[in-house]
């Protein structure tokens, strides 16, 4: 049986802002299944990492391939671009980001929300999103919102209405960026669990977090990122229980 | 019951020609604004400037100077450009330039530039996050635009649009010196034909408010529509 093409895999990422070298030479694999999540302090590049990932930042230098398929660059007087932006778009319809603030289209109920993509960039027809947006917004437990706006929705409502706007482009990466961070803690137990049902089903998943309990719990490979550089890398159980690096221990340690 | 001495018909047919000129000008002015803000927050220095360059010239300068200037100038343009054809191809042709055409394209270009600034400030007030999602799920530019930049921003377009329209509104009166009958030309002359100024110019200002009015309920809806979603608190 032929290898199926690897779903996402960037090598020699690097990303400077001004004088500020934010990713000196990273690279990641996720292969089919994969539940890989970056950590590391605030600055480290582990978000900007994974925003290289979809090209919502252009990374200097470095090679994207989503399913085999390299993703192709040229030099601008504005720094490297990519060179085929319809390439992008179509990449971009195969990975879906969950963000921080949410950002779910404030102009829009929760279901235009969910039904948007799939329906304007996907070419669903709009009956078919329709019934599989309710029972996406069945599964992360929003039956009655799907007509609220978000602002009439709480953060954790909101956070869990934008992982059904992601999975109804049925993607083949999810890429979360510190998608608890700005919840109450009272609100971070519901989409965590979102989440853990996701891996638990097989989904290939890349994620930024500070929920180190729920990494360990989770991930197929945890990455460890310091000053832009991957300090150390591998299943949960060694980096968490045995972490060679002084700088991971000391990032590890309670805090008090 | 006042007596219009027979003008009537004239001055509803004039009302009609401000409307549309006012329509039609308010149309091109928002194509017009639509691409100038785009313009000004281009990272292209030609497009800036060139927007920069348009909206310093429009208004900085007086709108009536404006309209003589494109109307009587357009036209002089306009046969230099049809003599050249003449010189060169030995084509003959004559192109008029219509004061109806012409009104519209002046004040469509006065008010564009207007339009490009409130257009540019709305477009800014879009929350970036709001964009970027649309980016992350595989929009194109357009696409972007068109389901979540446009509807975002017109929000924050409205009240400056509706000012702008009211202003635009008013300006069409200029459009007589060019000689364009709109209705202020025809209760102009009718009061000087009646001597009875008032009864003509008291018809004139009534119906321009009646027309201010109807757009501020438009308007008033217009902005209720794109508020949905926003008027919330949590």
């Amino acid at each position: 049986m032929a290898e199926t093409p690897i779903p996402l895999e960037v090598r020699n990422i690097t990303k400077r802002f001004g004088d500020t070298d934010v990713l000196k030479g990273l690279s990641l694999e996720a292969r089919k299944g994969d539940v890989i999540t970056l950590i590391g302090a605030s600055g480290s590049g582990k978000s900007t990492f994974l925003r290289c990932m979809n090209l919502l930042e252009q990374p200097d230098a470095g090679e994207l391939f989503v399913h085999g398929e390299a993703i192709r660059f040229k030099e601008t007087k504005h720094g490297r671009e990519p060179a085929d932006w319809n390439q992008v778009v179509r990449m971009r319809a195969r990975l879906s980001m969950v963000f921080q603030n949410f950002n779910l289209w404030a102009h829009m109920t929760l279901l235009e929300n969910i039904i948007e993509a799939p329906v304007h960039v996907l070419g669903k027809p709009k009956k078919e999103a329709i019934e599989q947006a309710h029972s996406l917004l069945e599964r992360v437990g929003l039956t009655e919102r799907a007509n609220a706006y978000p602002a009439q929705m709480s953060g954790g409502q909101q956070q869990r209405g934008a992982i059904a706007r992601a999975l109804a482009m049925d993607p083949d990466v999810m890429l979360f960026d510190e998608p608890t961070s700005a919840l109450d803690p009272e609100l971070v137990g519901d989409v965590l669990r979102v989440m853990r049902g996701l891996a638990d089903e097989g989904r290939t998943m890349i994620l930024v977090t500070h929920e180190m309990a729920f990494a360990r719990d989770v991930s197929s490979e945890v990455i460890y990122l310091h000053q832009g550089v991957i300090e150390e890398s591998g299943p949960p159980k060694a980096v968490f229980d045995n972490p060679r690096s002084e700088r991971l221990k000391q990032f590890l340690a309670p805090k008090h | 019951m006042i007596n219009l001495h027979g003008y009537g018909p004239r001055l509803l047919e004039g009302a009609l020609i401000t409307v549309e000129l006012a329509v039609l000008s308010l149309a091109l002015a928002i194509v017009l604004g639509l691409i100038t803000a785009s313009a000004k927050m281009s990272r292209s220095r030609t497009a800036h400037a060139i927007g920069t360059l348009y909206t310093t010239i429009i208004r900085g300068v007086p709108d009536l100077v404006l309209m003589m200037l494109l109307f009587f100038g357009g036209q002089i343009g306009i046969n230099a450009i049809t003599d050249q054809f003449y010189a060169h191809f030995g084509w003959d042709i004559f192109i008029n330039v219509n004061e109806f055409v012409a009104g519209v394209a002046t004040i469509g270009l006065i008010f564009g530039a207007y339009m490009g600034e409130t257009f540019r400030g709305a477009f800014l007030a879009v929350e970036n996050g709001q964009i970027e999602a649309g980016r992350a799920y595989g929009m194109g530019p357009w696409l972007v635009f068109r389901r979540i930049r446009f509807p975002q921003m017109m929000r924050h377009a409205i009240p400056g649009l509706s000012n702008n329209w009211m202003v635009l509104l008013k300006t069409t009166a200029l459009v007589s010196v060019i000689g364009l009958s709109d209705m202020v030309r025809v209760a102009a002359e009718a009061s000087k034909a009646t001597r009875e100024p008032f009864t003509f110019m008291l018809i004139v200002a009534a119906v321009y408010l009646l027309i201010a009015s109807v757009s501020e309920w438009a308007f008033a809806r217009l902005q209720k529509r794109y508020d949905v979603g926003f008027e919330e608190v949590k």
